[in-house]
């Protein structure tokens, strides 16, 4: 979960990180009282980068231009997303803007911390001054000491700086972060350091140990929460909920799973709606349709089927996840790849089964490909009987049926 | 290490939940030597002959040595229940919870290499060698006995790929899945050379992400270290609308970072693979067919 800036700031203010008096802003009428004295910034409080460059930072110096500068920025959409906040914050004079990050190296699996000497809006056009240290053991002040030194910090600045970045550290490790980061640190001419923009990134894992955080996300969360591992897509596109996978033995998390809350619907453009079970398979379906020439929808990955453990959880799950895709009226054919033990495969039939038998009662027709692994089960073809439905025994065959149903 | 049958496991939060318990009974009526389970406040209960304990080091006392410890606790005690088994002497523990914390994870990880620890997970379906041994939650049907090797880091797709083998006449020695989550207690590198070591694997399927950082280590470290032949099975080549997707990693919002720490290259997905001139399949259903022919090779 991503922190807007202010929410970052306020917990540099928490780790005695230097920050600049700022002030949150609701509505353009809350700049007449105002407590900084002007020149002041006004920031838009998006998750975006750059904006700078897409006119969501403004300087004003009365407050007649502030109300005017705010009411444009609130109405100024960045990577569609409008702001409902502001950041009022006192204006700084750097000599020098440095970039600072924490985050983890998942290959190496240790942290790593990151600084260059050019921070600011380009640091990504001189990434190759960026400079890297792994914290390989238990963390010491030496780490970011060696960070600063590789940066070619000299004098006072080792050790203002390496201060800094020991704080962030702690930040990172006692809020159970995936990134920290600092861009830039504003260095005054009397070698005075302030966090001017930082960004803050909450692991979705372990929101449920820090519920200050959850309750900044604004929604409901805990390891009770079913389910959150952040997926590119929940952001951008039609998307139901944060959830995806599901925590099999967490054991806080029994509560039955009753409503749509953790199914996760991805919208593509094509006709063939996709439901499946794990991402990777979910990738290899999806694989597999294109391969063949279709053109996926959309697709619901269900995750683990574990949590599904009282008679016909599964089934109801599975009933509402093809509702999902089948609200999207482009799609013809829905391919059901859910691989599972037998006792599972009873109720995913027995969902397809029911829901078909709902969709021809209310004239929708939509034809369904199942892939099953065992199809000569005579209980499989008795419940199934006339409906609209092929079973197929392979993925290969799965992808195939369902591309030719889709023409 | 030690992955024979009779080789002993202990599971902790064995009546954590009803999935739990059923994973515990699976693994045993397959045949996994379970010799106690590990709940706090449960101790001197018994479940149909296994008997669980409040404290892993009581249960060390009670039945001997264990080998193997299999984790399934909630996730915010993950990192506890692995250190607990570590202190009783375990060293190797499969974690088939999922979502735990990444910095639970490194310290994890730091304390398994200190003590030569092999860690499996987590948010896997961890180990099975079929007929022999269950260290987890494979479905064993898709399993059949055989010399492929196979190492994967997602639960379903290594069963598609199975079923593939088995369907084609090619069982398994072993599958082992490393792990869903982001922060893994053991690599892929760990495990190809755990199999190019194991005298019952004759070839090895690496199960993956297109693109992922993991895999395209792994290639590199087969072409330099791996004797035995290998076939890559690769998911995810179909990105829509440029974004990518899978699980591979923590998604990091600043691009700066991500650039500097992954030198994120997205360009050619596969050529870490072609490099290292691994067959990589198209299709689940063409692994068969590489193995054929790198094996007719042989």
């Amino acid at each position: 979960m991503d922190l807007l800036e202010y929410q970052a700031k306020s917990l540099f203010r928490q780790m005695a990180i230097p920050i600049l008096p700022s002030q949150r802003i609701d509505n353009p009428a809350d700049l007449k009282g105002l407590k900084i004295p002007y020149p002041v910034v006004l920031k838009s409080q998006v998750r975006a980068g750059g904006r700078g460059r897409a006119g969501g930072i403004k300087f004003v110096e009365n407050t007649i231009d502030a109300v005017a500068a705010a009411q444009t920025i609130f109405n100024l959409p960045i990577e569609s997303e409008y702001p409902q906040v502001l950041l009022a914050e006192a204006k700084y004079n750097a000599d020098q803007e440095l970039y600072l990050a924490v985050l983890l190296d998942p290959v190496a699996r240790r942290p790593v911390l990151l600084g260059s000497r050019e921070g600011g809006m380009d640091v990504e056009g001189s990434i190759d001054k960026m400079q890297q240290v792994a914290v390989d053991q238990e963390f010491s002040p030496f780490y970011a000491r060696r960070l600063m030194l590789k940066m070619g910090l000299q004098g006072d600045l080792i050790q203002s700086v390496s201060a800094i970045v020991e704080k962030m550290y702690r930040l990172f490790v006692e809020k159970d972060l995936d990134l920290v980061e600092i861009n830039p640190l504003g260095i005054s001419p009397t070698g005075e350091v302030m966090a001017l923009d930082g960004k803050v990134s909450a692991n979705d894992d372990a929101l449920g140990r820090h519920p200050d955080l959850a309750a900044l996300s604004g929604k409901k969360q805990g390891s009770g929460f079913v389910g959150n591992r952040r997926n590119p897509y929940a952001e951008r596109h039609n998307s139901h909920s944060q959830a995806q996978h599901s925590p099999e033995f967490d054991a806080k998390s029994q509560s039955p799973i009753s409503n749509s809350e953790s199914l996760q619907l991805i919208e593509l453009d094509g006709n063939i709606g996709i439901l499946c079970n794990g991402m990777g398979l979910t990738m290899a379906t999806l694989d597999a349709v294109v391969h063949q020439g279709g053109k996926p929808a959309n697709f619901v990955n269900m995750g683990s089927l574990n949590p599904y453990d009282t008679a016909n959880a599964l089934r109801d799950r599975a009933e509402l996840a093809l509702e999902l895709v089948a609200q999207n009226k482009n799609v013809k054919v829905i391919l059901v790849n859910i691989l599972a033990r037998a006792s599972k495969t009873d109720e995913i039939t027995a969902a397809v089964a029911g829901y078909l038998e709902r969709k021809a009662r209310a004239n929708r027709h939509i034809q369904v490909v199942l892939r099953l692994v065992e199809i000569d089960s005579d209980a499989v073809k008795k419940r199934l009987g006339e409906l609209p439905v092929q079973l197929v025994s392979s993925l290969d065959r799965a992808a195939a049926a369902s591309v030719a149903s889709a023409k | 290490m030690n992955l024979t049958p009779e080789s002993k496991v202990l599971v902790q939060g064995i009546t954590e939940s009803p999935a739990s318990t059923r994973t515990a009974l699976m693994m045993k009526a397959y045949g996994t030597n379970v010799v106690a389970g590990v709940s706090p406040g449960k101790g001197g209960r018994e479940l149909e002959g296994i008997p669980i304990f409040d404290l892993v080091e009581q249960a060390v006392a009670a039945v001997g040595n264990v080998d193997t410890a299999v984790i399934l606790v909630d996730r915010y005690s993950v990192l506890d229940a692995a250190q607990e088994a570590i202190a009783a002497g375990i060293r190797q523990i499969a974690i088939v919870t999922g979502g735990v914390p990444p910095l639970d994870m490194v310290r994890l990880v730091r304390k398994a290499e200190a003590t030569e620890t092999l860690l499996i997970g987590p948010n896997s379906p961890g180990i099975i060698v079929p007929d022999k041994l269950l260290l987890g939650t494979h479905p064993k049907e898709f399993y059949t006995p055989g010399s492929i090797g196979v190492i994967s880091r997602s639960s379903t797709l290594t069963y598609e790929i199975a079923l593939e083998l088995t369907g084609a006449g090619f069982g398994q020695s072993m599958a082992v899945c490393i792990g869903c989550d982001a922060i893994l207690g053991s690599s892929f590198m760990q495990w190809l050379q755990i199999l190019d070591e194991d005298d019952c694997t004759e070839a090895i399927v690496l199960v993956g992400e297109a693109g992922g950082w993991s895999e395209q280590a792994a290639a590199s470290y087969i072409a330099s270290a791996i004797d035995k032949p290998v076939v890559a099975y690769l998911a995810g080549h179909y990105v829509p609308k440029g974004q990518s997707l899978g699980h591979a990693g923590i998604l990091i919002s600043s691009r700066a970072a991500a650039q500097k720490a992954f030198g994120i290259k997205a360009q050619n997905k596969m050529a870490a693979f072609e490099e290292a001139e691994i067959p990589v399949a198209a299709r689940p259903s063409e692994v068969p067919k590489l193995l054929k022919k790198l094996l007719k090779k042989k």
